[in-house]
């Protein structure tokens, strides 16, 4: 049942261009992949070693920026930009990995969130390199060989790719020892040390992964959009990200994507069916109301669901 | 010379408010171990509520301050009842998540409600600035430090010398083994939660006639607010105090001296190297309260 | 329970499918609108929002375009260029509008661009005002906003009569308020003027008395003052408190003298503001009597009068694509396009008219808007005694 369910899935993904023509609803979906891939980064270290980052924005823009400084101004290939962006994202996880090694709780989220601040006031101030405010437009879209991956279909797949091998990554590092000792951290630190767990190393490693993975995002995001400005470290982008991997179900690895898809549909579907005075209303109440009903996430109760029938 | 005296002045005052927004959160964050992501929607609401009565009603400046600490008051109290009481056993993210859904409501609701067009709150101050040297500075905002400082005061007091105050030090410092001594502890965080809140919502009716009124202003007041509490200490009113007025002054050196853009940076360059070198916040022995 | 919840996912569900029901294309004429009608700049979205509004009852009100009414497709940007584009890719997508108006901020016109580009339709821009938006070579875009090189030329004549010798800078960190600072600085420092401090502020800074502080210490006459109408409020009653006597224009046309006076009070006596519309005295724009009843409607409408000096550019954004739908004779976006380069219109503000901007083959248009400096004395809005007819 569960294998052919997956195999269903995996069919639709790949064929959903095909059925799926209209460009808008194409458009969400490619956001939603986009946003995905930062919800399985954030859930690495949320859900995994129980640490909160409230900095993610911060990758994902280091990810963006690197990613079009490179192709913009060095004219680099896409496919190497891409890796560096991930690189220099992973980089910076690194530092704060390290910095806040110490930290725990509410005082990891604070460092979090002020290095993103910090670096979104450098992208701001820092005009030589990223033009400021005013951004950075004429991202150009990546290139195939001879074919331009600029149309939605090509970016659709590129996107699905990046999905597929970051839920691979997910599940094969928390599958592995490496991932048991995530766990344990989260369960219980000093317990995980006793044992042999050497906590620094995996914190370490955990924030490097995840952050290299939102670089990664980052990279997606500039070339599909193809502008990049000092908006892409927005702190709503980070609750949207704490939003979809907490409402979808954090420690589980299909709960950031259920929750990526629902809430990018989520503003679009209320542009549809309501006014514009009454969507962000709707889409905190509605927040409110899923947080309410489902405390652990979606994904933990539709498990809970099927286990009892 | 001038200037630097004038640069402490002003950070002074700022940081007092920064300091009245902190004891709040620090109450909250530190007690109920709820990341309130919707403090800063009890700033704006006290903020409206003190445009609502000075400017609508009428009403005489200390009446519409006592008005917004009570709608403050009133909003947390059923906030909790309503969000968090019900979700008391569930994990710091799920709560996290519910005061997320809050703010983004609160705010979006009070866009709709008054519009997006800040609103100008009319005060009985004179405008013409009380000069001392080469220091100027305006009574409202004398007055503003004036009440911040008696507020902190009473706070202090209230946590220090009342029966309530002993209650909640006693929940943060072990909840369970209070709940067995017979302290009741859903009770004590409905208070806790109304009195911070009212805390942000006199911030904001203090500082609302010395800047706007507008649906978005409580993001930064939530933001420096989370900064105070971890520069403080989790749960530490004089340690948030001291980080308040610290963050307020360390801002304004910086952007007078440093460079205007990276105000904001300064703060945050404090809090990573406050933390680095001494987690849990510059002022605490151990984690504490009161 | 599971009751509960099911009807939830049941709600949501339907509001998926909702989305993604295709919209036939009804009679009227769609026209988009992408705003920034939440979040921290709300205030001048809607007003702009509001202009629109007026623009499309009167088009309305005389018959529509071509005997088809007018219907807004009106999208909210949050100021955010992610929402941006997304909400030009629905209104072009979902609703078909054959052309839009938007987006505000340069940042959120940035973003939609790429989009106008992939889909090939027009977007008429109210009020960015980045260079860059018009010499990137994008063939869709048409502003009737000033950029603020054009604003800076627009004031370079009073430059003398002001008695500016000294000038310092505070404006928001954002591409409008670095922009205007280069602008105005060049055009300044061509007419021999001083340049002294360049101080920014983040967009929900409200406390500048550290930038003022410092500004005081340079000894300049004059201060120019680039953000939204919140900032220049509390900077007047700060620069009052700190006893800065400066002369102060602000620029960029969204500064309403008539809210600093109700808000400001006393702190903005005397200051200089660059508007793009007069509305304490319509009868003084290149078309008064299209101004006046421009006021009136709004008064009637019970906006607040504060709004005028944005929400005019509501009005002749969505005059200058009614024009232009009226001259193609049909909603497709291409022909609108075409149509826009012979709009020849005159809106609240004076002629609109696009010229060429931009790499040659791939222009976007622009207009000339007209640009004129207000005064606030007594407590009132004038014209500046060097520009009082008599």
């Amino acid at each position: 049942m569960r294998r052919s369910g997956r195999a269903v899935a995996a069919l639709l993904a790949l064929t959903l261009p095909f059925w799926l023509a209209n460009p808008y609803v194409l458009h969400v979906v490619i956001m939603a992949g986009i946003f995905g891939v930062l919800a399985l980064s954030l859930n690495l270290l949320l859900g995994y070693t129980g640490q909160l980052s409230l900095g993610h924005a911060a990758f994902f823009g280091i990810g963006a920026y690197t990613s079009a400084l490179l192709t913009l101004r060095l004219e680099w290939s896409f496919w190497v930009a891409l890796p560096a962006a991930a690189t220099a994202a992973g980089l910076a996880g690194w530092c704060i990995g390290r910095l806040a090694l110490k930290l725990r709780g509410a005082y990891f989220v604070l460092v979090t969130i002020s290095f993103a601040g910090v670096v979104s006031l450098v992208s701001i101030n820092w005009m030589d390199l990223t033009n400021g405010p005013l951004g950075l437009p004429g991202v150009p879209p990546p290139e195939l060989g001879p074919w331009s991956l600029r149309t939605k279909r090509a970016y659709y797949y590129l996107v699905l790719a990046a999905v597929a091998a970051s839920s691979l990554a997910c599940k094969r590092l928390v599958g592995s020892r490496i991932g048991r000792a995530f766990v344990a951290l989260r369960e219980n630190e000093s317990l995980a040390e006793s044992v042999g767990v050497d906590v620094t190393h995996y914190l370490v490693l955990a924030a490097v992964v995840s952050a290299g993975l939102a670089g990664m995002a980052g990279s997606l995001y500039a070339h599909y959009t193809r502008f990049v400005s000092p908006e892409v470290f927005l702190f709503t982008y980070t609750v949207t990200m704490v939003i979809m991997v907490v409402a979808g179900g954090k420690g589980t690895l299909a709960g950031p994507l259920v929750g990526a898809g629902l809430f990018t549909a989520l503003p679009e579907a209320l542009r549809a069916v309501t006014s514009w005075q009454w969507q962000m209303l709707a889409y905190g109440v509605l927040l409110v109301l899923l947080v309410f009903f489902l405390p652990r996430g979606i994904v933990p109760a539709l498990t809970a669901v099927r286990r009892r029938s | 010379m001038e200037q630097l005296l004038q640069h402490l002045v002003n950070g002074l005052v700022l940081g007092g408010t920064y300091a009245l927004l902190g004891i709040g959160l620090t109450l909250i964050f530190g007690l109920m171990n709820v990341v309130n992501f919707a403090h800063g929607e009890f700033y704006t609401l006290g903020a409206y509520a003190a445009f609502a009565a000075l400017g609508l009603a009428g009403l005489d400046f200390t009446l519409a301050l006592l008005g917004a600490i009570a709608a403050g008051a009133l909003g947390g109290a059923l906030c909790e009842v309503s969000l968090l009481r019900p979700l008391r056993h569930e994990s710091i993210d799920t709560t996290m998540l519910v005061m997320i859904g809050l703010w983004i409501a609160m705010q979006n609701g009070e866009l709709l409600v008054w519009g997006g067009v800040a609103k100008s709150i009319p005060h009985p101050f004179p405008t013409a600035p009380l000069v001392l040297g080469p220091v100027s500075l305006a009574p409202l905002r004398l007055f503003v430090l004036v009440v911040a400082a008696a507020l902190i005061a009473a706070s202090y007091l209230l946590i220090q010398r009342t029966k309530l105050g002993r209650a909640m030090r006693a929940t943060f410092q072990d909840a369970e083994t209070s709940a067995l001594m017979g302290v009741p502890i859903e009770r004590i965080h409905t208070a806790t939660f109304a009195f911070g809140s009212a805390l942000a919502a006199a911030a904001g009716a203090l500082l609302g006639p010395i800047f706007l009124a507008y649906p978005s202003m409580g993001d930064l007041a939530s933001l420096k607010a989370f900064s105070v509490v971890i520069l403080g200490g989790l749960g530490n009113v004089p340690g948030a105090t001291l980080g308040g007025l610290l963050l307020g002054v360390a801002e304004e050196l910086g952007a007078g001296y440093v460079s205007s853009g990276y105000r904001d940076a300064v703060g945050f360059l404090i809090i990573i190297v406050v933390l680095v070198l001494r987690p849990a916040g510059i002022f605490a022995r151990a984690e504490r309260i009161g | 329970m599971p009751n509960r919840w099911t009807v939830l996912v049941v709600l949501v569900v339907a509001a998926l499918m909702a989305a993604t029901v295709f919209v036939e294309a009804q009679a009227p004429i769609k026209l988009g609108v992408i705003q920034p009608l939440s979040g921290p700049v709300a205030a001048s979205g809607n007003y702009v929002r509001m202009g629109a509004e007026i623009a499309r009852d009167w088009l309305n009100a005389k018959g529509g375009i071509n005997g088809r009414k007018v219907e807004l497709v009106i999208e909210d940007n949050k100021s955010d260029p992610k929402e941006a584009a997304s909400a030009a890719e629905k209104l072009i997508v979902r609703d078909k509008v054959p052309a839009i108006m938007g987006a505000w901020g340069s940042s959120m016109t940035l973003a939609a661009m790429p989009k106008l580009e992939e889909y090939g339709v027009p977007m008429v821009v109210e009020t960015s005002s980045a260079a860059t938006i018009t010499k990137r070579g994008n063939p869709w875009i048409f502003r009737i906003s000033p950029p603020s090189e054009m604003e800076a030329l627009g004031l370079e004549p009073y430059v003398d009569k002001l008695g500016v010798k000294r000038v310092d800078f505070l404006a928001v960190n954002t591409d409008w308020g670095r922009g205007a600072i280069g602008a105005f600085g060049d055009m300044l420092k061509k007419r021999g003027v001083a340049v002294g401090a360049a101080e920014f502020m983040e967009q929900s800074a409200t406390d500048m008395n550290a930038q003022l502080t410092k500004i005081k210490a340079t000894g300049g006459d004059t201060l120019f003052l680039t953000t939204a109408v919140e900032q220049i409020t509390l900077i007047m009653k700060q620069a009052q408190e700190q006893r800065l006597a400066r002369r102060i224009v602000t620029t960029g046309g969204s500064s309403s003298p008539t809210q600093l006076i109700k808000q400001a009070g006393t702190a903005a006596e005397g200051t200089y503001h660059i508007v793009f519309f007069m509305p304490w005295f319509p009868e003084a724009m290149p078309d008064g009597k299209l101004a006046k009843a421009f006021v009136d409607e709004w008064a009637k409408r019970g906006h607040p009068f504060e709004g005028l000096t944005e929400g005019f550019r509501g009005h002749d954004g969505i005059a200058t694509l009614a024009e232009a739908v009226k001259l193609a004779g049909q909603d497709d976006p291409k022909a609108v396009r075409d149509a826009l380069w012979r709009v020849n219109l005159m809106g609240v503000n004076g002629p609109i008219r696009f010229e060429k901007d931009g790499p040659s083959g791939k222009e976007s248009g622009q207009s000339r808007p007209s640009i004129f400096v207000v005064q606030i004395r007594d407590g009132k809005v004038t014209l500046p005694d060097f520009l009082a007819k008599k």
